[in-house]
């Protein structure tokens, strides 16, 4: 079986050295009008050139863009949209990070292409593959605040149609491995129907790509079964707030690729290499596919300072090194 | 009711206190005294002697407004979680983490055990209180949201960091009613980030940071979600909650229709999010709402949180608003009672 070790989705995109403050400087200077669009484009993309070559440096196999162009994961997809405003502040899940509260007002039209100019830049600078990030339908119309007639299932398709076209058009760009974000349903079992649907919707559009399904911010045991089901290739799960995860998965077997979310991406605290291998030890054998991703629990870029994200990259990537030798 | 609480320890509130929830904007020469004093070219002595002229000005700001109850403004803390962890034993900072849009911050890091090293904010109440014969809330951040505000490297558990944070911060609470704070306090914005916890650990934190303190009890609750903690949050062992009411657009007054709020509340009426400052009307309708499901007794009236992120002017005029409001709605409640 094959390890390889893969970014879960943002990286930070300032640290605390000054040559890394560009970022936060030109968001500033754009918002005060004093650069235009264009020079802050071509920040941005530096530092995802920047964030790419650091997770490239930490050994990784599978690397993102770092998220550096999102403004955080749930606007980031409505602000294009037709039908859809942008509010204000709201945690997101029981992070310490804030995302922009989309309000919508009527039907959802998709007037640009939102993530394949991202994923075509990403693809050009890395040496490694990319793998393009993109919130899933449900977790979009469940942050959402619905201020328009229709009912939920109705937003949620709506979505689902946005979400596909993105999904068709990072296919076609190239991207071999497409991850979908819909951690909102760990909190809304009741809901599962409707997740499943648009689920389903989304990956008819895969072409030649794969699907990774990733959760986190909660427990994914209850619903493991039901998630093994829906018809994607890799599913990722956070084990942070999972005690029993574990034991599930060796108790019910798994015939996916897994992405395992072992490496809290929400705490300095260094993992134990030996903590890791002992859960690897335990579930690596039930697993029937010929791959599993070890990545952090989630997103780092929102979480971590700059620095303490690359030495939890470095030290998944050594305890990948040694997990190998459990295969 | 809890206004007995507060006759027993001499406090005589007039109906419908008006207060505010902490923290007031720092002025420019504030934030330039700060950044001087980071960068070393300011002492700390001449920090504090221009951190207590600038609290000053606030005090008289606040008695010429004709609030009830006073705050200090904070303006000796940078982030709330962050002033705490600097003055208590076990906790580092780390390097910049992102919050939302452009804003970054340092987070604290528990790295040993948290322990109380002495006084932190008592002075400052001590300064503050001796410029006024109104009653200065004492303030202290809770130890859930200290918890949920910094990353772990060293309890087990965010269960055992949360409750030896409330430990340290009994200490802080003791030491605060020593020196005669009667109302303290404690900010728990974090509390409904996992509303399974309250039950689990939140409310045993809460009891041992206020158990056998003699003072009337404020916590200051925000950012939504309430409906996933109501009412369970009522068990918190504390007097008076202060919820954030404008910015959710009052939708716990019908929460408060099915099941009655048992306890004081102080009802955030004016929103500290927005540069736009309500006319006293608005105000004076949002109290209105909650008298339809609170008795007079029960009702303090604040902004939704700390106006640290308001201009001055934008703070000095949405309080006016709230007390005009006010005394509206108290005119009007005693010509009816005159009539009873």
């Amino acid at each position: 079986m094959e390890i390889l070790t893969a970014s879960t989705g943002s990286y930070p995109r300032i640290g605390d050295r000054p040559e890394q403050q560009r970022h936060r400087q030109a968001y500033a200077q754009h918002e005060r009008g004093e650069i235009f669009d264009e020079e802050f484009k071509r920040v941005q993309d530096e530092v995802t050139r920047e964030v790419i070559e650091e997770q490239l440096r930490a050994g990784l196999d599978v690397v993102t863009d770092g998220q550096v162009r999102w403004h955080d994961p749930i606007s980031h997809f409505t602000r294009k949209l037709e039908g859809c405003e942008i509010d204000g502040l709201l945690r997101f899940f029981d992070t310490n990070f804030y995302f922009r509260q989309p309000v919508i007002k009527g039907k959802l039209v998709r007037r640009e292409s939102i993530s394949e100019h991202e994923f075509t830049f990403a693809k050009e600078v890395s040496s490694k593959p990319v793998k393009p990030v993109v919130t899933g339908p449900y977790t979009l119309a469940k942050l959402s605040i619905n201020r328009r007639s229709g009912d939920f299932q109705s937003l949620v398709d709506e979505f689902a149609g946005v979400i596909s076209q993105e999904v068709r058009e990072l296919a076609k760009a190239g991207a071999e491995l497409i991850q979908i974000d819909e951690s909102a349903i760990l909190k809304n079992l009741s809901d599962f129907q409707v997740f499943e649907r648009a689920i389903q919707k989304v990956v008819t559009e895969k072409g030649k790509a794969r699907v990774a399904l990733y959760t986190y911010f909660g427990d994914a045991a209850p619903l493991y079964q039901k998630l093994l089901k829906l018809p994607m290739d890799v599913l990722g799960l956070d084990f942070t707030y999972s005690p029993k995860l574990p034991d599930t998965i060796a108790r019910l077997g798994c015939d996916k690729d897994l992405g395992l979310g072992l490496i809290d991406g929400r705490n300095t605290k260094l993992e134990r290499e030996k903590q890791v291998l002992d859960v690897l030890k335990l579930i690596l054998p039930v697993i029937k596919s010929k791959r599993v991703y070890l990545n952090p629990s989630c997103g780092l870029g929102d979480y971590l300072p700059r620095e303490i994200a690359f030495k939890k990259l470095q030290n998944m990537v050594s305890i990948a090194e040694k997990a190998g030798g459990l295969t | 009711m809890m206004r007995k609480k507060l006759e027993c320890l001499g406090l005589k509130l007039p109906l419908l206190p008006t207060t505010t929830v902490g923290s007031f904007p720092k002025p420019p020469y504030i934030l330039e005294a700060r950044r001087k004093f980071a960068a070393k070219g300011l002492s700390a002595e001449e920090l504090k002697k221009l951190e207590e002229r600038v609290t000053r000005e606030w005090i008289s700001l606040q008695e010429g407004i004709g609030l009830d109850v006073l705050v200090d403004g904070e303006m000796y803390r940078g982030d709330m979680a962050t002033y705490f962890a600097n003055n208590l034993d076990g906790f580092e900072i780390s390097g910049l983490v992102r919050s939302y849009g452009n804003r970054y911050y340092r987070k604290p890091i528990i790295t040993g055990e948290v322990k109380w090293q002495g006084p932190i904010t008592v002075d400052w109440w001590r300064f503050t209180q001796g410029l006024t014969s109104k009653p200065v809330k004492g303030m202290i951040t809770g130890p859930y949201t200290m918890m949920d505000w910094s990353f772990n490297e060293y309890y087990p558990s965010r269960r055992e960091a949360c409750l030896a944070l409330a430990k340290a911060l009994h200490e802080e609470v003791k030491a605060l009613a020593k020196a005669g704070a009667k109302i303290i306090q404690v900010d728990e914005p974090a509390i409904s980030a996992r509303p399974e916890e309250l039950p689990e650990f939140a409310i045993e934190a809460m009891k041992i940071v206020t158990e056998g303190v003699d003072a009337y009890f404020i916590t200051h609750i925000c950012y939504g979600a309430f409906e996933f903690i109501y009412p369970e949050m009522l068990k918190l062992p504390v007097d008076n909650f202060d919820l954030e009411m404008s910015n959710s657009e009052l939708d716990l007054v019908e929460l408060f229709r099915k099941h009655p709020f048992g306890k004081d509340l102080s009802f955030g009426v004016v929103d500290v999010h927005s540069h736009v400052v309500e006319d006293a009307a608005t105000v004076e309708q949002r109290i209105r709402r909650a008298l339809d499901v609170l008795k007079p007794e029960q009702l303090w009236i604040d902004p939704d949180c700390g106006l640290k992120t308001r201009t001055q002017e934008e703070a000095v005029n949405k309080l006016k608003a709230m007390v005009e409001a006010t005394r509206k709605v108290k005119g009007l409640k005693n010509n009816y009672n005159g009539r009873q």
